[in-house]
């Protein structure tokens, strides 16, 4: 038995994954509730990278669970290549053949009761390959990693630097041949020099096997190295999302612009005096009314702690930008937002 | 996209150099520790002298003699004296060692196994079924594991069945306690979180990526309590609640020449002094497990 | 503070619920009919089944648990088979006969144990070290019904020092607070101090060896502080622990008493279960393992609560 191939049903240049008001609460007790994520909207195409950022407790980890499933969500679907996720079209099983996941903690995401090999071939066995075929793939796998399997195959975990079995975790998630791969804060654990190597090699398996990544990261240098585009997390909502290069140079939302130039810059010409973030550190128990950022945000106005803003088009013409502020949609109410004559 | 593609050649995977595995590393550990080892050489001889005791014993330990009763220490022909009933002491105690150590492994053996299986299971799966399970356990925790095995031996009736089943049961929730919270603690791992991504359902993780990291510390965990179930086994023959006469078990004799202390104290003694040295060989092999397959706690 | 009460007392009571469940199976879960024990062998099937509706053999279990859920409640625990005198009454005595020797054992234990921890502690990996380890592998290891009897070898048959056994010259109904009662606890009480001693001793090893390598102590010694300064705020870190421990310790031997108190005639629960048991009376059996439980199950409460009043640490969890 052989893993099949997977068609790509509808065609290059559509999405890949889209997610639809997908919610996640964790109730509390006693009536409490964080709301992780709450009715977030997304797509990634076929190929791209689509980074996404926030502060820790943004609902980032969160939102990687849910899109491997690891968690069930409370509300909202899945299309993964059109078809629903777990599905009739599309099982659960299926769906984790093509979507895979690596994790922070290289060394907690290994067991360490397993070789180096037996850990990346266990992903195949389960699917029916048979374990000297899953042996052979999970050793091709290490040498297409950087890791000589002559070398590592028959090691174990604890025996591997942070960065070699972080390139394990890597050839592990491919050892399904995965069209999806979550990189969930991947390389923040790694030193600088390492993850350099690592991202290059992301950046080299993602040309070879063709993938499409969604990478998590607090750290918006390496999030603007390997992305296309970027998704902006703030109490569980996407605040706006981009190209890359557009929104990182013309950030809309005000929490965007406070990520920026709390970024370490390192041109001394580019350093932003603009107040880093204050106010109340967010807390995904008890979010504000209305905008979330409001109590934080400098421009805040009435409308803010009202009404929550819809995430809408802006700054661009065919639609790739949009943003969740008031001040991006005509007529909110807000004095900066731009006149509906204007939009019209 | 990738494929695998199988030939229709059988696959040969050529074999690596293994690095020295786990089980390696923890004999390695183990040798060094002179005590453990010493500990683990005593109870494997008092094993082998329970299972030779026909070619080890020099009398019949049931055959009794009116003329002989309660001999000291050194008697010729009863090197260890002899009991009430006049028969030969060692050779009861050579034989009285099966008993004993039967009624040391095998109830916490069948615990460590229904144990497991419970924790295991209450500890992977967690939500309602974790929370019945768990205060189920936590009733049987209330008593203290004397009060336990004695109420149910007691209402059960006397006997060697009954004393099983209650020492059965009185290791059954501490053992079921300890798998459900290593458990616990594994199952939040990344790496079963990876098991899980990768499609594979609950028993094809658990037999692969859980019970390998915790049978260790529930094992280690289940050795510490041989000792435990020795004492009581042997604690519930003193009270007549185990083995009848004349069978010989170290606490039934203990039990029986509880009168003799006045005659032959030191007679009296040996039995008691019996499960001490293996209680405690028990207990020190268990601490060098413990330490030779690094558990914590 | 008052929500962490509530939450342990909420948790205890389905165990204690759970408990009196067992206690009342017990009876049960014992081969033939409970009635058999006191049945002439010649008794006539009217004669049977007027008992069987006396004792309430003849409802339905939950119905049969829930008037004996409701009598315990009011402090009745039925009437023992063999003397026909109420059970609540016999347990109370020898509980009260048991919490002596208990409480004095495991202050023996905690005093010894937690000398020879913190010696051990202190002079980590020295000789005192490894022979206090020692003691505390000896103290879980040895059987302590053998090791009263080795104790009544020793000190009543060859020195004739002390008391083989019993409660003095009356029993425990004549007690009086003098030299030749008091005589009669020393043997039992110290043979079961072992039973917590090996423990505690572990316990505070642990504990100081803990605190000493935290950085406050360092510091201690830095400000100049001589050692009696350092030993003071160890015992105050340990101590909480330690007492914990204690009164776990004293819950398992209210318990574990039974075979020290029939080594030694000592008149507590454990020499009234020998008797239930030898005599087959299951409703003293019953009661007197349903006093001991609820004990046991009450003082971990009690101990969590304390734990919580002394370390606001504990209540998070």
């Amino acid at each position: 038995m052989a893993l099949e191939t997977h068609p790509d049903r509808g065609g290059p240049g559509t999405p890949l994954l889209q997610a639809k008001t997908l919610t996640k609460h964790f109730p509390l007790g006693g009536g409490a509730v964080v709301r992780a994520v709450d009715g977030v909207d997304f797509a990634v195409m076929k190929g791209e990278t689509l980074g996404v950022v926030g502060e820790s407790g943004c609902g980032k980890s969160t939102t990687a669970r849910v899109v491997m499933q690891l968690i069930p969500q409370d509300k909202g679907e899945m299309l993964f290549d059109g078809e629903i996720v777990g599905g009739k079209d599309l099982t659960l099983k299926e769906y984790r053949r093509q979507a895979q996941m690596v994790f922070q903690d290289s060394y907690a995401s290994l067991n360490p009761r397993l070789t180096i090999e037996d850990s990346i071939a266990f992903g195949p066995t389960v699917h029916g390959v048979s374990k000297a075929a899953a042996i052979l793939r999970a050793r091709d796998l290490l040498q297409r990693v950087g890791l000589d399997p002559a070398r590592f195959a028959a090691r174990y975990p604890h025996e591997l630097s942070g960065g070699q079995r972080q390139r394990v975790n890597i050839a592990r998630a491919l050892a399904l041949g995965p069209r999806l791969v979550i990189l969930d804060e991947a390389v923040s654990a790694l030193d600088k020099s390492v993850e350099a190597q690592v991202l290059n090699l992301l950046a080299d398996l993602r040309e070879e096997f063709g993938l499409t990544y969604i990478f998590i990261s607090h750290d918006l240098n390496v999030v603007r190295f390997i992305s296309d585009r970027v998704m902006v997390m703030y109490l569980g909502e996407v605040v706006e999302i981009g190209p890359v290069e557009e929104l990182y140079n013309d950030p809309r939302h005000p929490y965007t612009k406070a990520l920026l130039s709390a970024m370490p810059s390192m041109d001394p010409d580019n350093r932003t005096m603009e107040a880093p973030l204050t106010g109340d550190p967010p807390n995904p128990i008890n979010p504000p009314e209305g905008c979330r950022f409001h109590p934080r945000c400098p421009q805040a106005q009435t409308v803010c702690s009202k009404v929550k803003p819809a995430l809408v088009v802006t700054a661009s013409e065919d639609g790739t930008r949009r943003a969740a502020c008031h001040m991006e949609i005509p007529g909110s109410g807000h004095s900066r937002a731009p006149s509906l004559e204007a939009a019209a | 996209m990738t494929a695998i593609i199988e030939s229709a050649a059988p696959i040969v995977v050529p074999p690596l150099a293994k690095s020295p595995g786990y089980w390696t590393g923890v004999w390695r550990r183990f040798k060094k520790d002179k005590v453990a080892v010493g500990a683990g050489l005593v109870v494997l001889a008092i094993i082998l002298m329970a299972v030779f005791a026909d070619y080890v014993a020099p009398a019949d330990p049931t055959r009794s003699s009116m003329l002989r009763r309660l001999r000291p220490i050194g008697t010729p022909g009863y090197p260890l004296g002899a009991d009430e009933l006049g028969r030969d002491m060692l050779s009861r105690l050579i034989h009285g060692a099966r008993l004993s150590l039967f009624m040391g492994v095998v109830p916490v053996f069948i615990a460590f196994v229904f144990g497991s299986v419970i924790g295991v299971a209450a500890g992977f799966f967690g939500g309602k079924f974790n929370t019945i399970t768990m205060r189920t356990v936590d009733v049987f925790y209330a008593f203290p594991s004397v009060l336990l095995a004695i109420a149910l031996s007691g209402a059960l009736g006397a006997g060697i069945t009954n004393s099983l089943l209650s020492l059965t049961i009185v290791f059954i929730p501490p053992i079921a306690r300890i798998a459900e919270s290593v458990t616990t603690q594994v199952r939040s791992m990344d790496y079963v979180e990876a098991a899980r991504a990768s499609g594979a359902n609950a028993l094809t993780i658990i037999r692969v990526h859980v019970l390998g990291n915790v049978l260790g510390p529930i094992f280690v965990y289940a050795t510490s309590l041989i000792s435990v179930s020795m004492i009581l086994a042997s604690g519930l023959s003193f009270l007549g609640l185990g083995t009848k006469p004349p069978t010989p078990e170290w606490g039934l004799m203990l039990n029986t020449l509880r009168t003799a202390i006045y005659v032959q104290p030191w007679v009296a003694a040996l039995p008691g002094a019996a499960i001490f040295i293996t209680s405690i060989s028990f207990n020190l092999l268990s601490d060098g497990l413990r330490s030779a397959m690094d558990v914590k706690g | 503070m008052l929500s962490y009460l509530a939450k342990r007392i909420l948790y205890v009571l389905p165990v204690a619920f759970g408990v009196s469940v067992f206690c009342f199976l017990l009876v049960h879960i014992a081969p033939g009919d409970p009635l058999t024990s006191v049945l002439p062998p010649d008794a006539s099937q009217a004669m049977q089944d007027e008992l069987r509706k006396i004792y309430g053999f003849d409802r339905p279990l939950p119905v049969q648990f829930g008037l004996w859920l409701l009598k315990a409640l009011q402090g009745d625990l039925g009437t023992s088979i063999a003397t026909g005198r109420p059970v609540a009454a016999e347990v109370w005595r020898a509980v009260g006969n048991t919490l002596l020797i208990a409480l004095l054992a495991t202050v023996i234990g905690f005093l010894l144990g937690s000398f020879f921890g913190f010696v051990a502690g202190y002079f980590r990996g020295s000789f005192l070290d490894k022979f206090a380890s020692m003691l505390a592998v000896l103290g879980v290891s040895v059987p302590h019904y053998w090791l009263g009897m080795v104790m009544v070898i020793v000190f009543s048959v060859q020195l004739g020092w002390l008391p083989p056994g019993g409660a003095g010259p009356g029993g425990s109904a004549a007690w009086i607070w003098n030299w030749e009662h008091v005589s009669y606890m020393i043997l039992p009480a110290i043979t079961m101090s072992v039973i917590p001693m090996g423990i505690i001793a572990r316990t505070v090893r642990a504990l100081v060896a803990d605190i000493l390598h935290q950085e406050f102590v360092p510091a201690l010694r830095a400000k100049g502080l001589m050692d009696f300064g350092v030993f003071r705020h160890v015992v105050k870190n340990a101590a909480p622990t330690a007492l914990a421990v204690m009164g776990l310790q004293l819950g398992y031997l209210l318990g574990g008493s039974i075979l020290i108190e029939t080594v030694f005639s000592w008149p507590g629960t454990g020499f009234l279960l020998g008797n239930a048991i030898f005599q087959r009376d299951l409703p003293l059996l019953q009661g007197t393992i349903l006093v001991l439980a609820m004990f046991f199950v009450g003082l971990n409460v009690l101990v969590d609560i304390l734990q919580g009043l002394l370390d606001p640490r504990v209540r998070r969890r």
